[in-house]
Order: structure tokens, then sequence, then C-alpha cells
């Protein structure tokens, strides 16, 4: 128990003291790095959490591929951030972050404790999903037989928002298509 | 880049990861991972062929034709494998009818719904990383 709230406080410090980092430096790709970092503390606590699939895909979407992306996608962006000087914007900033800051604070007051068995996640459907995972799919990982056979339709709604994604993205900046391939050319001749 | 030690040792990683990939995508249902997993870590052996060597060079084993094409197979597979179900008169994405037992049904329904997922990440991780770099050059050779 003890352990645990030695890892938890060292896991939400370093995430403040990278946010902290990333506020305050200046150059586009330590922000990038920094973030991915961030990242993979996160998949530390989702781990912290027991949840390990969560921790997975935040190590390797977060922390790996998104920071490539980011360093792919750095030469369009210029390679330092503008200095601001402290103007009005700043204090309409400063109250409305502290404003919601202090609204979740107060908020999370409401919400049960972590790991409790008569928590409400735990009083619907889970019960069904755990024992249905075992009995009528066969399959130990629970979060596998909800993400595809119980909740099948969430993940392929999933699955066509990524590929609905990538192709916009190839619609806007692919150009290497259009020179190679034979029906551009056709038009040309 | 020209860094022999860096090719070396992308030649030796590149089969462990896709082969990591691999059992992560189908050991998804007995331990942590499946097809979004996967396909990331799938994506990422390409991306590093394409920084140490050069995106033409990817190009070469993963041509961006192949890569368009299996970017929307990913997601035809999935919608499919639904299909069949309903064809065999069973609601839409329930997998109980297309094995021999509900069981069995529900594992090749699983595998193949996760493959689909895989495929489609993995190909449009790869496209974006195509689409950025391809910019990228053309813009250094106007320079």
């Amino acid at each position: 128990m003890i352990g645990e709230i030695i890892i938890n406080a060292f896991l939400v410090t370093l995430m403040l003291t990278i946010a902290i980092f990333i506020i305050n430096t200046r150059k586009v790709i330590s922000t990038i790095l920094l973030t991915g970092t961030y990242s993979l503390v996160a998949a530390l606590m989702f781990v912290s959490l027991d949840a390990v699939d969560v921790a997975f895909t935040e190590a390797s979407v977060g922390a790996g591929i998104s920071t490539i992306l980011f360093l792919a996608a750095l030469s369009y962006l210029p390679r330092e951030e503008k200095e601001e000087k402290f103007n009005v914007k700043h204090i309409y900033a400063i109250c409305t972050c502290t404003i919601i800051a202090g609204l979740l604070i107060w908020a999370s007051y409401d919400l049960p404790l972590v790991g409790q068995l008569e928590n409400p996640v735990h009083q619907n459907l889970a019960q069904d999903f755990i024992e249905g995972s075992r009995n009528h799919i066969g399959i130990p990982n629970v979060v596998t037989s909800i993400l595809a056979s119980y909740r099948g339709y969430d993940t392929f709604g999933e699955t066509v928002v990524i590929y609905t994604a990538g192709i916009a993205v190839l619609v806007l900046l692919y150009d290497g298509v259009s020179k190679t391939s034979k029906i551009y050319k056709g038009k040309n001749k | 880049m020209d860094n022999l030690i860096l090719k070396v040792c992308t030649k030796v990683l590149f089969t462990p990861i896709i082969l990591f990939g691999l059992y992560v995508q189908f050991h998804g249902d007995f331990g942590p991972g499946g097809g979004f997993q996967a396909g990331v870590i799938v994506a990422a052996a390409f991306i590093l062929y394409a920084m140490v060597f050069s995106v033409e060079d990817c190009k070469v084993i993963m041509p961006p034709k192949l890569n368009f094409f299996l970017l929307a197979l990913g997601a035809f597979i999935y919608g499919f494998v639904g299909i069949i179900g309903l064809i065999l008169g069973d609601p839409y994405l329930s997998y109980d009818v297309l094995g021999s037992t509900k069981e069995a049904g529900q594992h090749i329904g699983i595998l193949l719904v996760e493959f689909g997922v895989g495929l489609t990440v993995c190909n449009v991780m790869i496209s974006l990383f195509y689409s950025f770099a391809n910019f990228n050059f053309g813009k250094r050779n106007n320079d």
C-alpha cells in the first residue's frame, strides 16, 4: 500500500516536472521529445493502475509513433516558438485555467475511490462481461473480448475513423501517386 | 543518413520488430495487445527503415500502391466478417456462426477482426509517414 503511494507520487511528480519543462521550453524539437516522455510516464501510470492494454497502446502510439510523426512534420514548422510579452490575453488564460482546474478538483471529491468493489462501473455490465468472456467466448483477456466481440460496432467505427483520417491526410499531402500512376499519365497523353 | 552502425542495427532489428508485432497481433486473445498496438509496432519497423536508409528504399519493400490497397483491405475485412455473419443468419458482427461451435466461431471472428484493425492501423501510419516525408524532400530540393 505504502509502496503504491510512493510509486504514484513519484510518477505524478515526474509528469508535473515534464509538463513544466514543456511550458518553459521554446524549441519545438524539445517540446516534441518531452511530450513523448510524458506519454511514457503516463503509460507507467496505467501499468500501476493494472490497465496493461491501455499502457501498451499509450507506449506504442503516444510515446512511439506520434513522436515520430511529429518529428516528420517538424520541417513544416519554425524551429522555435516566438517569444511573447505578458499581456491581457495571458490574464484571461490564467483566469480560465484557474477556474476550470478549481471546478475539476472540486468535482473530483465526488469520485469514488479507485478499485472499490461497490463502484458504479463494477455493478452493471462488468460482471456479465467477465463471466461471458470465460463461458461464452473462451478468451482469457477480457479487454479483447469486449473490444472485438461485445463492442464490435465501436471498434469497427474506430477502424473506419482511422481509415478516413489516413485517406484525408493522403488527399491533402501525398503528391507521389499522381506523378507515377498510369491513369494520370494516360490523361496527360 | 550515412551511418554504418545504424544501418547494420536496422537490418538486424527489422525482422524481430515485425515478429514481435505479429506476436502482439495474434496473442492479443491471451495477453495484452491486439490489432491497434500490433499495427503500430509493424509500422514502426518500416518507419525505422525509411529513416535510416531513405524513403525511396522503403518504397521498394512497401510500395505505396500496395500500402493503399492494404489500408483499405483492413477496414474491408472487418466489415466483411460482419456481413458473413449476416448472410449465415445472425446479427451483424456476431461471430457465433463462423465456427463449428460458438466458442470456435468467436475465436475465428475475433482473430479476423483484429487482423483487419492491425492492417489498417499499420498502413495508415506508414502512409502518413510517406506523405510527410515526401513533402519534406520536395521542399528541400527547391531550396
